[in-house]
């Protein structure tokens, strides 16, 4: 019962967060909310018993992509003074309802999925039982780290590639030839 | 010396200093603990690159990048692709598949392999998220 108190109320946080963040009128109010929004969901995770998901959503959500979101902000309104102004257009009613809808399509999702731990999901299969039974054998405690690594490690190798792919390719939008 | 334009209170530079170590601490608590706990590579790296961006915000980013070794950095950027190929290719050379950890000659191979290809993503992930910071922050003198 506490559980789901705790839940339902990070889920109201993130819904508010996450209306914040579309109408605010400044960028920096924006991201503001939005790394809330980031933290919101983290908290979301770990209450869901995720705490691999929560780490990095904290980590990266409301930490570095907001320190990056930032950096950029305050670039562009040193070489334009109006970015950092707030935004004078209102929001578009015809906006407000591609959400709605959205949302609401969305929604309708929801009852066809499993119940959280439900045995019977297609998750928890003959796959599930060997990664927890393997990874115990193997000495690997952590079945999150074991199936990334160890079961879909040609996945993660790309994964990383794709990582360093991102610094590459700023160095060579910025057209610079050294990292730092 | 040319430093941003925002004002360094001794409160903010005095938290980032006196936080930084604990930051970076537990950044290292999480790789190294990936096998055995909550963490890994990718959350341990971005919480070392974490530590990074606040000593930037804190003292300017101009000066923290200047404080940066660029070899040093593209040799952490490099890391976790030498790593994992490497381990994945002695995984082939021992008679095993690609990816393969279990024909290792070591001990709990499976755990060691796992740990030193964490190690790497931690590296490639930090660094490259600190040169993704530096950059996108353009400085005007030319590089």
């Amino acid at each position: 019962m506490t559980a789901d108190l705790l839940l339902g109320a990070l889920l109201a946080f993130t819904l508010v967060t996450a209306v914040v963040t579309a109408l605010a009128r400044r960028l920096v109010t924006t991201l503001v909310a939005f790394a809330a929004y980031s933290l919101g969901l983290a908290l979301v995770w770990l209450a869901l018993r995720a705490p691999d998901v929560a780490l990095t959503e904290a980590a990266v959500g409301a930490g570095v992509t907001t320190a990056l979101f930032l950096l950029l902000v305050k670039r562009a309104a040193r070489e334009d003074a109006d970015a950092a102004a707030p935004v004078t257009a209102r929001v578009r009613p015809a906006s407000v309802a591609v959400a709605a809808v959205a949302t609401a399509g969305l929604l309708a999702t929801v009852p066809a999925l499993p119940a959280v731990g439900d045995p019977a999901a297609p998750a928890f299969g003959p796959a599930t039982e060997f990664y927890l039974a393997d990874a115990a054998e193997r000495g690997i405690d952590n079945a999150v780290t074991a199936v990334l690594v160890v079961y879909r490690g040609f996945d993660t190798f790309g994964e990383i590639a794709v990582v360093v792919t991102a610094a590459v390719a700023v160095l060579a939008v910025l057209g610079r030839e050294v990292v730092a | 010396m040319s430093r941003a334009p925002a004002p360094e209170s001794p409160v903010v530079t005095t938290t980032a200093r006196v936080l930084a170590p604990f930051v970076l601490t537990f950044a290292l608590f999480t790789l190294f603990h990936g096998t055995s706990s909550v963490g890994g590579g990718f959350q341990g790296g971005v919480v070392a690159a974490a530590a990074v961006v606040t000593l930037a915000f804190a003292f300017g980013v101009e000066e923290a990048a200047g404080r940066l070794s660029p070899g040093r950095l593209l040799a952490l950027v490099a890391a976790a692709p030498l790593v994992f190929a490497a381990i994945a290719l002695a995984g082939v050379a021992y008679g095993g598949a690609f990816l393969q950890f279990d024909v290792l000659p070591v001990p709990k191979a499976s755990v060691y392999a796992t740990e030193a290809i964490e190690l790497g993503i931690g590296a490639t992930v930090g660094a490259v998220l600190v040169v993704l910071f530096v950059n996108l922050y353009d400085t005007e003198e030319a590089r």
